[in-house]
């Protein structure tokens, strides 16, 4: 079977490297003396978190409820958005330029704005996911209306299809696989949007807890909220790639 | 378009008297022109195909088959002239009219049988009445098998045959086709132009296919027409005076096939 030794082998490939990078900061640290506030070993990392364990998971569901409401709303108000600019020719000329304009700002100047608006809580950490994930949403929704097949729109004029028929048998499983990539990219930035509100200003959230972290000389514990932060990441990234399989017909061309 | 308008009135005067009966002109194209911005893509184009005809169009590669093609569905305007389907003239597409398109479009996302009652739902055909057709079709064109396969999962040939199936299943009494069978190896595109002929011969629609195969052509047709390019016109009418029915090892041994196909070689030669 030389198909499941081959993926032995290359899980052990995986394995083996991280082992290696896990030792070799574990090590490294203790030998080369490095002080514990730059780069604690990564055992004391994980008595850390472990410690801090209930700590950790309230703010990281705090964080993660942020995360998802922000990129819910994204995808809600960037889908319609999407669909208005490719149907109107007015929204074309006058609501995308300008959302492509404040596309070019940077969204992380804007975190002090949303507290200022919206305070101190949970509603701004929503607004900087929301703001961070939703261009790519509403480019990637645009793109793959825009892309639908031509011979294929060509042929439902032919069969007389009216617009909805057309657009919910034709243009929405066209601009399927685009979403899904448009998502792909738009999770991790609204993570990244609420963890810079959490850290611009905030009561609670991971965010918070690696500002007090900072504050108390903890670095234990900041990257303990690190290495948290990512694999919720990862596990939200693997959600979508998850979602992606059932839109196969991605690249398919018949 | 609209300076037609006027002129067409003795014509359509006409249509109404024979409207009782079944029309004998189903497609007509009368002086039409046709321009891509200042590129003349067609010129003067003159042709009537009759009730149950089957009329096929060749021409070099980019001589504005397919352009004729879309203008005869009603997909794109044209300058002058008029086009007409059953003495009215088109301006848009019609249900009564079926159209096999150059590339093969099926949705990938779709089964086969889902690609083939396409049409059937987008007219809101009844279920019963639409499972029933597509079962005869999926039959007819044997991809049963294959009813639930997806079209990536298919030979080219196959979905050439679905993209026939797309078509056919709307029964249309008029059918326009834009070389089915273009992309595929010429075995095969034999056997299909065998299956093409039995459909033809047991529903007897009216048929313009437009094809560069002058066996093909002749091999099908009651009369072929041949185009030219640049800009794009009819330069040569044949009537195939070959016995019907036809079958795929007689007809093509008849000295009459050798001698159209030689002759439309010759045209074409002269023409492209
Ligand atoms: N939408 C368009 N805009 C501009 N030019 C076009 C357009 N469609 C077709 N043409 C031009 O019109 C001419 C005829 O095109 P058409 O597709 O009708 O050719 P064809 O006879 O079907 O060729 P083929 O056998 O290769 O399919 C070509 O020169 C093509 O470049
Ligand atoms: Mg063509």
């Amino acid at each position: 079977m030389p198909g499941v030794t081959s993926r032995l082998a290359a899980y052990s490939q995986v394995v083996l490297f991280f082992g290696a990078f896990l030792l070799f900061w574990e090590f490294g640290v203790r030998y080369f003396e490095v002080k514990s506030y730059i780069l604690p070993p990564i055992s004391a990392i994980a008595v850390a978190v472990w410690e801090a364990r209930s700590e950790i998971f309230e703010n990281s569901m705090y964080t993660l409820a942020e995360v998802l409401i922000g990129f819910g709303a994204a995808v809600v108000v960037g889908v319609m958005l999407g669909m208005v600019v490719y149907v109107s020719p007015f929204a074309q000329r006058t609501i995308y330029p300008l959302v492509t304009a404040l596309q070019t700002t940077p969204k992380s100047a804007l975190a002090p704005l949303m507290i200022v608006w919206f305070g101190y809580g949970f509603i701004s950490k929503v607004a900087m996911a929301f703001l961070f994930a939703f261009f790519p949403i509403v480019v990637a929704t645009l793109g793959g209306f825009a892309g639908t097949a031509k011979n294929l729109e060509e042929h439902f004029r032919a069969l007389n299809a009216g617009p909805w028929r057309t657009f919910t048998t034709l243009r929405l499983p066209s601009a399927l696989p685009s979403f899904i990539d448009g998502c792909r990219v738009a999770m991790p930035l609204a993570m990244i949007g609420a963890i810079i509100g959490e850290l611009v200003g905030s009561e609670r959230g991971l965010g918070n807890l690696i500002m007090l972290g900072t504050a108390s000389t903890r670095t234990d514990l900041v990257f303990g909220c690190i290495i948290v932060i990512t694999l919720i990441s990862l596990a939200l990234y693997a959600l979508i790639e998850f979602a992606a399989k059932s839109v196969w017909w991605r690249g398919i061309q018949v | 378009m609209v300076s037609t308008a006027t002129a067409e009135v003795p014509k359509s005067g006409k249509g109404l008297n024979v409207a009782a009966e079944p029309a004998v002109n189903h497609i007509e194209a009368q002086g039409l022109n046709k321009t891509f911005g200042s590129f003349k893509a067609l010129e003067d184009i003159d042709f009537t195909i009759n009730n149950q005809e089957f009329v096929s169009v060749l021409g070099p590669s980019g001589c504005g088959k397919s352009t004729l093609l879309r203008i005869v569905a009603g997909l794109i305007p044209y300058e002058s002239g008029s086009a007409t389907i059953k003495g009215e003239k088109v301006r848009a597409p019609r249900p009564d009219v079926g159209v096999v398109f150059q590339t093969n479009n099926m949705l990938p996302w779709l089964t086969v049988r889902r690609n083939v009652e396409l049409g059937a739902r987008i007219r809101n055909m009844p279920a019963d009445a639409r499972d029933a057709a597509v079962d005869k079709i999926l039959d007819v064109l044997s991809l049963t098998k294959f009813a639930d396969a997806h079209p990536h999962q298919l030979s080219g040939g196959m979905r050439q045959r679905a993209s026939i199936g797309q078509a056919l299943v709307l029964d249309p009494q008029i059918l326009l086709m834009d070389e089915p069978f273009g992309a595929l190896d010429a075995l095969t595109r034999d056997k299909l132009n065998v299956e093409l002929l039995r459909i033809w011969q047991e529903s007897r629609k009216t048929v313009m296919l437009i094809t560069h195969s002058i066996a093909e052509a002749v091999f099908l047709s009651d009369r072929v027409l041949v185009m030219a390019d640049r800009p794009g016109k009819i330069v040569e009418e044949v009537t195939i005076d070959l016995p019907r029915p036809r079958n795929a090892a007689t007809t093509r041994a008849m000295p009459k096939f050798g001698e159209y196909v030689a002759y439309l070689g010759k045209v074409m030669g002269v023409a492209s």
